[in-house]
This record gives structure tokens, C-alpha cells and sequence, in this order.
């Protein structure tokens, strides 16, 4: 029991380390998101933040069947793997591109953040996803 | 500030003459001269200059080159068919930080873009990487962080006496037919062994790492790991991770910075191109504003 204690100490002590750093960035597992829920956005992107270890997308708009509008921030993978996951490029979006994003909310509900699973680029019809699992095979072209 | 310091240093420089002055070797007469020496040196090993023969030699490696990438879904099944024989201790802090994950607080193993390290970079990355045969050397290079690279020494020379630790230790190796055999100690006790990107702990010291690279098939690369790491860990823990290969240009490695995903690029009222941090949550996301 006490080294079990003296275990949740330590690691208390490393979630106070990681908290007290108000800006981190990592590679981290994803279930800050509530993967079971699935959101629908239309709205014009704002950025497509193109950066490792995580490429980010915002978007002003509003979630489908509600009244709330503003800006949400997608998370993905790293640019190497979003190549890979098919059709994504640092220009794949650019500001002001209308868009419709499908994506798992962050369980904290007061943020608008979240994962994102399709975008569909509203004018081509053209659709990117951001699963890397999906293509674990050799020669892919 | 800088006069005050100097002033300081004036004082002290004056008492320590004074001390000098009052002790009682400076009554007594100096030593008499004596020849001085340099004190002998360790001859320095030089690393020989690669011969053509050397690269010739290179050819006969079996061929690695291309982009691979981990199968990622194989390090998700063995987090349960192959988990490491964690010690008592260990078992509980990976089963602590394994439910903290699954109620959505999953734990920073990687915060502050510290490298994944080895052997957890084989273990656990969601990356691609390449790997380069010198004269001598075997050099993997990883993407995403700036400084995620392997040295492999496979010049015959043995582990330094007490290397520095580093994220990625000292390692060499040698080949045994077409088999790359790696040997790494020196690594950091703080370098995590991770078995997922919210499951990992610092290995806390003595770790040691044996490594079999080989290819499977024509483009699968197979890693088996056998890792010591006796302060968390009951027995060696032996598992292969798995590597397939892109040749496809589009797939070629880009430089990636992990820490540059801390700042957003922005031109500030100079005119100046600069980065401006953005402000994250704990778990490393970025906060919507």
C-alpha cells in the first residue's frame, strides 16, 4: 500500500509537471477526445497550421443541429503521415476555403477542439481523412 | 550591477593575497626548480578516413533504403498479447496511467518534446524513418523530431568505459549475414520505456538494449528488441516491431521540428516572420480561442 501510495505520488507529481507547462507540445495518445461522439462542422477555414507534431485545422462556423457558431481547432496527425493518409498537402486548404469537417469533440466541453476524422472541400467535393491506420502496407503510390 | 561585481571580485582578490602572505609557506624558501614534464597523453584514436574498398563493401549490405513506416496496429495489439513483464511497482504506475487514458486523461509520456528515445522510438512511434549505411556506420533518422536519430557504430569499436547518457545511448553493432546486431547501453534513467504514447515510465537506469534488424520480405524490416531494464522490469522483455517500406518521392521524409508545433507563424508589425507560441491544455492541444 505505501509503495502504491508513494506510485500516485510520483505520478501526481509528473501531471503537476506536465500542467504547469502552459504550452506543450507532444506526441500524445488521443483520448482527451470523445471518440464515440461525431460532430459535423460547415463553416470557412481559417488556418491550416502545417507543423509537427501535430497539423492543426481551424474553423469558423456552425455545428450541424445547433445554433453554435465560432471558431473550432482540429487536431490531426504529423504532415508526413497526413501525405500518407492520402491527398493532403500544406495547401490542400487555404483560408477562406469553405469547408465541412467531421470530428470527435475534446471531452472538456468548454473547449471548441477536436479530432478530426473527414473534411470535405465544399466546391471540389474532394474528401481527406486522417486515419493512419488505414494504409499500413508497403508501395503505396 | 557590473561595478558592484567588480568591486567584489577586487575585495576577495585582495584577501586571498593577504592570506597568502601570512601563511607559513610563504615564509619558507621556494622548492628548488624542477624539471617539469607534460604529463603524458593518451594517444588519441583517430577514426580512420574510409577506404574504397570501404564503400565498395557498402554494396554488399542488403538494401534499406526507402521510407519506413511503423505498423502502428501491431503495437496497438501487443500493449495486450506482449506486454512487457513490468516489476511490481512498474505494473501499477502502467496500469495507473492506462485507466487514466481511458477516462480521457491520458498521460504527457512525451511532454515537452523530449525525444521517445530507445528503445521506445522502435517501439511505440507513429513515424517514418530511413536508415544510411557509411563506412563504419549504420544512421537512422526519424521524423517529426528534430533530433530523433540513431549513431550505430559498426567500425568493431566497444562501448565507451562510462558513456554519456543520452536519449538514444551508445550503440554498436555488426552484421551477422544479413542481420544488423545492435547493442546499446548509456541511456538516460529518464528516458521512458513506453508501450503506448499514454503508457511509459522512466526506465530509471542500467538499461541495456539488444536489437536484430532484418528484413522479413522484401519490404518489411523486422526489429527484435530484447531490452534489460532491471530497475522496472522482472526479466528481459523481448518483442519485433514491424516496418514497411514507401518508395514513392511523395513520402520522403520532411524535416519536422517537434517543438515548432508550440508557436504559430505569424509576420509581427516589422514586417518580421516570427513564431508565436500558442497556448495549449495540459494534454497538448491547442487551445481554441
Amino acid at each position: 500500500m505505501k509503495q502504491f501510495l508513494r506510485s500516485a505520488l510520483v505520478l501526481t507529481a509528473l501531471g503537476g509537471i506536465a500542467a504547469g507547462i502552459s504550452s506543450v507540445a507532444a506526441h500524445h495518445s488521443t483520448t482527451m477526445f470523445d471518440h464515440s461522439k461525431t460532430y459535423t462542422i460547415s463553416g470557412t477555414v481559417v488556418e491550416l497550421r502545417w507543423v509537427n507534431p501535430h497539423v492543426s485545422l481551424s474553423v469558423n462556423g456552425t455545428i450541424k443541429d445547433s445554433e453554435e457558431t465560432g471558431v473550432w481547432v482540429m487536431e490531426m496527425t504529423s504532415p508526413g503521415n497526413l501525405v500518407r493518409a492520402g491527398g493532403w498537402t500544406r495547401s490542400a486548404v487555404k483560408a477562406g476555403d469553405k469547408v465541412q469537417v467531421d470530428f470527435s469533440p475534446l471531452r472538456d466541453t468548454s473547449l471548441k477542439g477536436g479530432a478530426l476524422k473527414k473534411l470535405t472541400i465544399v466546391d471540389t467535393g474532394q474528401v481527406l481523412t486522417a486515419n493512419i491506420r488505414a494504409q499500413e502496407m508497403p508501395g503505396l503510390e | 550591477m557590473r561595478h558592484r561585481s567588480y568591486t567584489f571580485s577586487c575585495a576577495f582578490s585582495l584577501a586571498v593575497l593577504t592570506i597568502v602572505a601570512i601563511s607559513p609557506s610563504a615564509a619558507q624558501p621556494p622548492p628548488h626548480p624542477q624539471v617539469t614534464r607534460a604529463p603524458a597523453k593518451t594517444p588519441a584514436i583517430i577514426n580512420p578516413a574510409p577506404t574504397a574498398q570501404d564503400w565498395a563493401d557498402i554494396a554488399k549490405l542488403p538494401d534499406w533504403s526507402g521510407v519506413w513506416n511503423p505498423k502502428i496496429t501491431d503495437q496497438d495489439a501487443q500493449v495486450k498479447t506482449n506486454p512487457p513483464p513490468w516489476n511490481e511497482e512498474a505494473k501499477k504506475k502502467i496500469d495507473h496511467m492506462f485507466a487514466e487514458e481511458k477516462v480521457g486523461r491520458p498521460p504527457l509520456v512525451f511532454f515537452g518534446c523530449f525525444p521517445e528515445s530507445h528503445p521506445t522510438w522502435m517501439l511505440v512511434t507513429h513515424n517514418a524513418m530511413e536508415i544510411l549505411f557509411t563506412p563504419g556506420r549504420v544512421t537512422m533518422l526519424g521524423e517529426s523530431d528534430g533530433n530523433r536519430l540513431r549513431r550505430i557504430y559498426t567500425d568493431g569499436r566497444p562501448h565507451p568505459d562510462d558513456p554519456d547518457p543520452t536519449f538514444h545511448g551508445h550503440s554498436i553493432g555488426h552484421w551477422e549475414g544479413d542481420t544488423l546486431v545492435v547493442d546499446t547501453v548509456g541511456i538516460l534513467p529518464q528516458a521512458p520505456l513506453a508501450i503506448s504514447e499514454a503508457a511509459g515510465i522512466p526506465n530509471n537506469g542500467d538499461m541495456r538494449v539488444v536489437e536484430r534488424i532484418h528484413l522479413a520480405d522484401k519490404d518489411i524490416l523486422h526489429v527484435d528488441l530484447e531490452i534489460f531494464a532491471p530497475k522496472i522490469l522482472t526479466k528481459p522483455w523481448k518483442t519485433t516491431r514491424i516496418f514497411f517500406r514507401q518508395r514513392a518521392r511523395k513520402f520522403d521524409i520532411v524535416e519536422g521540428v517537434c517543438v515548432q508545433g508550440d508557436y504559430s507563424e505569424r509576420v509581427d508589425a516589422n514586417g518580421d516572420h516570427v513564431f508565436v507560441p500558442v497556448e495549449k491544455t495540459i494534454w497538448g492541444n491547442i487551445v481554441p480561442k
